[in-house]
């Protein structure tokens, strides 16, 4: 089970590194904490791509979860910004 | 609920269920809600990881490998066999990739021209004496959990071999394969079950080898040989002789 604990400790750093990292910059924006870590989570799931295949399902599974939010605030952004509001 | 990665699942999601509406609502704080965030999409992550992990225990699966290498190693050594085993891919037998250990050591092999029934003493070659003991090994056996047959290139035998012993097994870190001519250098980093100098593994090379034998073999669809097999410093180098 060793490469699922390197997965799982890659996610733990990359999130903790992000969030702090935001944090020092002084973002105070929710939507852009959580669209920066389901990229930093779609980027490390591809990069684990030796994973057996009933674990990469369940990823999948995860990961289009994460990318139809991540969507949603996308678009709900842009729509911000042509609207104008 | 004994499973770690469920445990660790259902904490992480419990404490930012209740870590992000607290940072949000009552501390005002965005960094502290990411964090519960964080956790949440983490611990749903470790609970899809613990529905995926065998459902036999890791002793039971090291047992049943036992058992089925003493008896094959009491078959070598009831005959005497010491000859290094031939890996053959599924084209040349009925649909199932197996090794054979030749009763005689000779050098040149003509190879009969049909498939190679499967049956535990059989012919391979022209010759009279060209008789072997067809066996089933750790390698053949992996064969069906790729999902394509690997190409020819050094890049894709590593590839699947990479695949199967550290994504599907996981037992080594890292897999690299050169080939120089007819041989292929392979080395295995962080080998878990590594060569030991006993007679199956003489024969027939330790699990790792074997898979890697055997994957060789399918993509090249040429018989293989383990010409050499050593450990040294978390790291295994196996050399293949590729068969005409």
């Amino acid at each position: 089970m060793r490469i699922y604990n390197k997965y799982i400790v890659s996610l733990i750093l990359a999130s903790g590194l992000i969030n702090i990292s935001l944090a020092f910059l002084g973002q105070n924006d929710l939507v852009i904490y959580f669209i920066i870590n389901v990229i930093a989570y779609l980027v490390i799931t591809l990069l684990y791509a030796y994973l057996n295949p009933r674990a990469r399902r369940a990823l999948n599974t995860i990961s289009i979860v994460l990318l139809a939010g991540f969507l949603v605030l996308v678009s709900l952004k842009a729509m911000r910004i042509v609207t104008g509001r | 609920m004994s499973n770690p990665y469920r445990i660790l699942g259902l904490g992480l999601c419990l404490v930012g269920a209740i870590f992000a509406p607290v940072s949000y609502f009552i501390l005002n704080s965005v960094p502290l809600t990411a964090v519960g965030i964080s956790a949440i999409m983490i611990g749903f992550t470790s609970i899809a990881l613990a529905n995926t992990r065998p459902y036999i225990s890791p002793e039971a699966c090291q047992l049943i490998l036992k058992t089925g290498m003493e008896n094959t190693a009491a078959l070598l050594e009831e005959l005497g066999l010491r000859n290094k085993a031939i890996y053959l891919p599924s084209a040349m037998r009925d649909g199932h990739p197996q090794a054979l250990v030749p009763l005689t050591d000779g050098e040149d092999i003509q190879w009969v021209k049909t498939k190679i029934p499967g049956r535990l003493i059989v012919r391979y070659g022209a010759n009279p004496g060209d008789m072997a003991i067809s066996v089933t090994t750790p390698g053949s056996m992996n064969i069906d959990l790729l999902e394509t047959k690997p190409g020819p290139t050094s890049g894709e035998i590593e590839a699947a071999a990479t695949y199967i012993l550290t994504g599907v097994l996981d037992i080594a870190d890292s897999v690299t394969v050169s080939q120089v001519g007819a041989r292929l250098e392979v080395e295995v980093s962080g080998a878990r079950l590594y060569y030991e100098d006993i007679w199956y593994y003489r024969c027939l090379g330790s699990p790792v080898a074997s898979i890697v034998a055997a994957v060789s073999s399918e993509a090249l669809g040429k018989p293989v040989r383990i010409s050499e097999e050593s450990y040294s410093k978390g790291k295994s180098r196996i050399t293949l002789e590729v068969l005409p």
